[in-house]
């Protein structure tokens, strides 16, 4: 229940630790909030050689907005991304997740950077993030690019990033008007409980009333997140209404992928995706409707 | 590797060397000595090691040492002034937001920083605030009533949350409620846990346990181990002595370290001392054994199997214990019966989860006395059982309990750290400390049995109960522990509630390769209590007969002896039935609310005192092994007291070994005490923690120290005033006959003007006589239970009763169960502390709940728990809770020091059925199997419209 023996890098700048990175990697992890890297080199769950602490890195704090969108560093912590009046106005649906995020202590502690970078399954940013259309900012020695958050994940804690990588930031564009989102979750206890299932819907709707696209993201019922195609083949063009939003549930249910474990069974889960898809849909209906009124 | 850092630390600038890994939690409690911040899991799951970070609430357990320099670091030990609590101290000392003191630490500080950024939350953001600080023994009512306080909210009438009967003048101090004798230490971190504690020369302690649920050791090699650099000793099962010890004499069955097998993951393998915990862990991983794995067993219908793998040699087809019991005829019960139904139910392994993991430190004195500090809820039977071990006389053995974080049972037997780290010192000349990891405490287990029921119940047209047929098949796990005694209680208890005139219970103790089951808050009875409430509602139901009108029609009696010969003294369980109809509106409600609502009732009561101690015949001498043969009576008193006045007659000290454990009992033996005296309780001080200053006192379990503890404390306080009496007399100048004592005045009866006080009369008790000291003790009645096989358990000097109703909504279409309300009523006799009693419900109330819908031991099939920490073995929140209402009735024990009965655990006995009938209420549909999860709800539920 301590921590291994490890060697500790203290990184003062981004070059530095994508640097520390390239000559330590695999054997080496980006420490952040450190609670979720804490506990699974405590308990064994992971083992490494050496930590680069990336907490000094003063680019990689601080949320900013402009006319395009939202920046959130890396280092942004849970309950400061809760607390940021930008996010409160303009990005309010990802208050959904981040509000629901571990416990409070955790959130003073755990950063949106590592709730990405952790890539487990049932992490409650990705999915609004997704849906709300965020990339993800990757810089290495040699640059930096912009990747579809939902093009970063792989499996569970395993992404795209590369060795000499790391990412700086998560980029949200401004939605425009008639687009709503909103994330629905699923635990067993109200609070400080991992997802057992997390939907979040993105709709943007048209000036008619209809669906133009819809988003719909599954996380903790398959290795990564997982944007529903299928979902939002069925769901453009058509009206937001219960009967649509019931169907989409259905085909989320039919797309998810999930696996039993101490939380829940995967009939059970594919159960509850079908309630959250349709609740989150609806949330993010209604939140559309408001832009537009 | 070492750094240096300067931190900053309640204001004040520490610079300290430390490891580069480590925690600021271990910093804080292990190099500046501010233990007040606890480690309750060290994975950032329970709130315990909570402390601000520029007025941040973070858990220190996941913080490093190393990234603090800069920060300005809040522990609980900086919040009070000039040792002046500040106001959120203040209101959790005065509101009833204090039990164990383990979480406290850590609410307190995350309320201070709530209400320093939001002076005046709502509850909902109050319990926001706090939904990652854990607390297992309040219900987190007191907390939120606290916090409402701290936030200078109006004080709400105490009548909105609970009813407590009027006394008049019939006693001063009990029946009130006096703030805790141990809230200021543990609202300021003062408060000195196990843990906490350093001893000059302190090394620490870890035990290496089996990665497999069963095997024959083949070779270990520990080599590597004490080749560590820190390592001072290790020790196998070859280093422990050949002797068997456990909890129920007639089948001690376990080493203290595995002789040449385990039997599940965990078992205890070998143990090593060293410079410090980590170095011991380390040294453990470097312990190489081999096994030849067996076959393992994990669910007793295989283990009792034809060809099943046997776990001991002496555990034929692996039946540790096979109760049949049959009073009357239930075969002609169910003759007479107008409806019969049988149904089968499926209980929960379930953890006591006590905030404080169980630990200990040993050291031997000079002239061969162990010294043993040990979070226990027993002092007295691990003193027997380290005397038993280790072939010593009692008398060579001294207990210290220092303040406990919650029991709840699991601490209620001698544990396997107690034992090494009394081998361990012996072998370095060191004191030893050992603490159980989160982990560990899931893995050494200890926790409910998980029972398989078929019952089978008959009742008249009316409603009456004709007969009652059970079957019960206990997962034992592999070793015995309490598990005799719980098979026993499964059966013993169920007659006590409701008239049974024919009643059979076969029951079997089935051992499996996973930690051993014990005794947990209402050892035994909650499983079986919450089948048979849940059996008497269906039929109600389809009898057309009102769930609390069938129960009016069966309750029990006072002074009744039932068919299994217990023997019910005061009993007011029909009071408690008409008063949550009452409160609740049950009328009104039952069967009209809308799908997805719903109310249910449950009931339930408890001993009060085990009528038996645990082991037989006289405290044994270490020579004396053989077991002696029972006799119907207590031979040795289960209480002892002894109070101690002041030369100059201003305090009375008690001395008593009953074991505060969080419950409260130091500040009701104290108020009864002081009743007895005559004096305020703020004149008395209690030093219950030390062997060697108190008589033998049981412990902590089957609700008994209310009872039978404050016989003795108010026999000792009477026996002090006997005493006085000739001297008040002669001050008086009246007789003795004559002379009253109450208010620290003694007076004349009838004339209650010539008084003189108290403390003048005790100077010249001691002037004349020497030390002036009262004696009391406390045997339970001669000739408890019947003459059967297995009598004695069930047994008590009284019972009490309670039932309670439960308001859900459910969302119907995930299944997810929102507990709405609660209101229970109980028979606990006198209140003495009715503020204690309140929390005692309220902590069981959340604490049956919990483990009604979310808790459960799961395992892989190797053995393995799957969920061993608070972050997937999830225990309620502060948001999970709901509003509870606690009201007692009117009820006078006489076997009972001035009236008082249990509370402790009878409070949590009606919770289950409650929850179960409130979902069944509202769903249309009965789930049987614990935990009622969401996905049984859902799954009942299609099963239904199929």
């Amino acid at each position: 229940m301590y921590l291994p023996d490890v060697e500790f890098h203290d990184a003062t700048t981004v070059a530095e630790a994508t640097e520390l990175m390239a000559r330590f990697a695999p054997d080496a992890r980006y420490l952040a909030g450190g609670t979720d890297l804490l506990v699974d080199l405590k308990t064994g769950r992971d083992k490494v050689g050496h930590l680069i602490a990336i907490g000094r890195i003063d680019a990689l704090r601080g949320v900013a907005a402009d006319a395009s969108g939202l920046r959130i560093g890396a280092l942004v912590t849970a309950a400061e991304l809760a607390a940021s009046p930008v996010v409160r106005e303009r990005f309010a649906p990802l208050l959904d997740a981040v509000r629901e995020l571990a416990a409070p202590q955790i959130r003073n502690m755990a950063t949106i950077g590592g709730n990405i970078t952790s890539a487990v399954p049932s992490a409650d940013m990705p999915p609004i993030l997704i849906a709300m259309r965020a990339s993800v900012a990757l810089q290495s020695p040699t640059g930096e690019r912009f990747i579809p958050l939902e093009s970063y994940f792989l499996g569970p804690r395993v992404s795209i990033r590369a060795a000499d990588e790391i990412v700086t930031a998560l980029l949200v564009p401004q939605p425009p008007s008639g687009f709503g989102a909103a994330y629905a979750r699923f635990a067993h206890r109200r609070a400080n409980s991992c997802a057992v299932a997390g939907v979040a819907a993105g709709l943007q709707l048209n000036a008619d009333g209809t669906i133009g696209d819809a988003r719909v993201v599954l996380g903790a019922v398959a290795p990564t997140p997982l944007l529903a195609a299928t979902v939002r083949a069925y769901l453009i063009g058509r009206s937001p209404d219960n009967e649509s939003f019931g169907e989409a549930g259905r085909l989320a249910a039919a797309a998810a992928a999930p696996i039993t474990d101490v939380r829940g069974t995967a009939d059970f889960r594919r159960e509850i995706v079908t309630v959250l898809t349709r609740r989150a849909l609806a949330a993010a209906s209604q939140r559309a409707k408001e832009t537009t009124s | 590797m070492s750094v240096t850092r300067t931190l900053t630390v309640n204001g004040r600038k520490y610079t300290v060397a430390f490891d580069d890994g480590e925690t600021l939690l271990d910093l804080l409690r292990n190099r500046l000595g501010l233990t007040g911040t606890k480690k309750g899991c060290n994975l950032g799951d329970c709130g315990a090691c909570t402390v601000l970070i520029d007025n941040k609430p973070m858990n220190a357990c996941l913080l490093l040492a190393r990234d603090m320099e800069g920060r300005a670091i809040t522990t609980i030990e900086g919040l009070a002034v000039d040792g002046a609590l500040s106001p959120v101290q203040k209101a959790f000392v005065e509101n009833g937001g204090i039990q164990c003191g383990f979480c406290t630490s850590g609410m307190v500080l995350t309320t201070t920083a709530l209400l320093r950024e939001n002076p005046s939350p709502t509850d909902d953001e109050i319990k926001t605030a706090l939904s990652g600080n854990l607390c297992r023994c309040t219900g987190y009512t007191g907390i939120l009533r606290s916090v409402r306080q701290a936030a200078g909210m109006t004080k709400e009438s105490d009548a909105a949350h609970e009813d407590t009967p009027s006394f008049g003048d019939r006693f001063s101090t009990v029946g009130s409620s006096p703030t805790r004798v141990d809230a200021v230490d543990k609202v300021t971190g003062r408060a000195q846990y196990t843990a906490d504690i350093t001893l000059p020369g302190t090394i620490h302690g870890k035990i290496l346990g089996s990665p497999i649920a069963h095997g024959i050791i083949k070779r270990i090699d520990t080599s590597k181990a004490r080749a560590l650099e820190g390592v001072l000793a290790v020790i196998t099962g070859a280093d422990v002595p050949d002797i068997l010890y456990g909890v129920s004499p007639a089948r001690y069955d376990e080493y203290v370290l595995a002789k040449d097998r385990v039997r599940y993951v965990g078992d205890q393998v070998a143990a090593v001392a060293a410079i410090d915990e980590r170095t011991a862990e380390m040294a453990c991983a470097l312990i190489e054994v081999e096994y030849e794995e067996l076959p393992a067993v994990f669910d007793p219908f295989s283990a009792l199997a034809e060809g099943a793998p046997q776990l001991h040699d002496r555990y034929e087809r692996n039946i540790n214990t096979h109760i049949s019991h049959h009073f009357g005829d239930v075969e002609r019960g169910f003759g007479d019966s107008f409806l019969v139904r049988e149904e089968k139910f499926t209980g929960n392994h379930v953890h006591q989860a006590p905030l404080e993991p169980c630990a200990s430190i040993a050291k031997w004195d000079a002239d061969g006395t162990l010294v043993l500090y040990t979070s226990t809820q027993v002092p007295h039977y691990v003193q027997y059982m380290m005397a038993h071990v280790l072939e010593m006389p009692l008398g060579k053995i001294r207990i210290m309990r220092p303040t406990v974080g919650g029991g709840f049972g699991g601490k209620a037997e001698t544990t396997p750290l107690d034992l090494c780290a009394s081998l361990l010192s012996r072998k370095t000349g060191r004191p030893v400390k050992m603490v159980f990891s989160r982990e560990e405490m899931f893995r050494h287990g200890r926790g409910r049995h998980k029972q398989h029921m078929n019952f089978r119940l008959g009742v008249d047209r009316d409603g009456k109960i004709r007969a009652f047929d059970s079957e019960i098949y206990l997962d034992g796990g592999a070793y015995t522990s309490f598990g005799v005694a719980t098979a026993y209680y499964a059966g013993s208890m169920i007659p006590t509630l409701y008239h049974i005139p024919n009643y059979r219970y076969e029951g079997y103790r089935v051992m499996t390769n996973k930690p051993a089951c014990g005794a947990m808050r209402g050892h035994g009875v909650p499983q079986p209590r919450f089948a048979f409430e849940c059996l008497l509602t269906m039929m109600a139901d389809e009898l057309g007969i009102d769930p609390v009108e069938i129960r009016r029609r069966n309750a029990m009696d006072p002074n009744t002896i039932t068919v299994n010969d217990l023997d019910i003294g005061s009993c007011e369980f029909r009071a408690t039935l008409d008063k949550v109809a009452e409160k609740t509106n049950w009328n009104e409600k039952y069967g009209r609310l809308p799908r997805g609502k719903g109310i249910g009732i449950g009931c339930g009561g408890f001993v009060s005192g085990a009528g038996y101690s645990i082991y037989r015949g006289q405290v044994q001498l270490s020579h004396e092994k053989g077991r002696a043969p029972f006799e119907k009576r207590s031979i040795f008193p289960h209480a002892n007291a002894i109070v101690h006045i002041s030369e100059d007659g201003t305090a009375a000290v008690l001395l008593i070994g009953a074991a505060e454990i969080g419950q409260g009992s130091d500040t009701v033996l104290t108020q009864m005490c002081a009743e007895a005296l005559g004096i305020p309780p703020s004149r008395v001080r209690i030093r219950s923690e030390d062997s060697d200053i108190s008589g033998l006192d049981l412990g902590a379990y089957s609700s008994r120290v209310t009872l039978m503890g404050g016989h003795a404390v108010a026999r000792a306080g009477r026996d002090v005033v006997a005493k006085m009496m000739p001297y008040a007399a002669k001050l008086l100048e009246c007789e003795a006959s004559e002379v009253s004592v109450r208010d620290a005045k003694m007076y004349v009866t009838s004339d209650p003007s010539r008084s003189v006080p108290w403390e003048e009369v005790a100077r010249q008790y001691f002037n004349d006589t020497g030390p002036l000291v009262g004696t009391g003790w406390y045997k339970p009645p001669d000739g408890l239970g019947g003459d059967y096989k297995g009598a004695t358990v069930g047994t008590s000097p009284a019972f009490s009763f309670g039932s309670a109703v439960c308001e859900v909504t459910v969302d119907m279409e995930t299944g997810q169960v929102t507990l709405d309300r609660f209101t229970d009523y109980h028979d606990c006799g006198t209140p003495i502390n009715p503020r204690g009693v309140h929390g005692q419900v309220e902590g069981a109330v959340i604490m049956g709940a919990s483990e009604t819908i979310l808790e459960e031991t799961q395992f892989d099939n190797k053995g393995r728990i799957l969920n061993p920490d608070f972050h997937s073995y999830q225990i309620m929140t502060i948001r999970d809770a709901p509003e509870i209402f606690s009201g007692l009735v009117d009820s006078y024990e006489p076997r009972g020091p001035f009236g008082a009965k249990e509370i402790g655990e009878g409070s949590t006995l009606p919770v289950l059925g409650a929850v179960a009938h409130a979902i069944a209420n509202a769903t249309g549909v009965w789930v049987t199997d614990l935990p009622i999860t969401p996905e049984r709800i859902l799954a009942a539920m299609r099963q239904k419209k199929r």
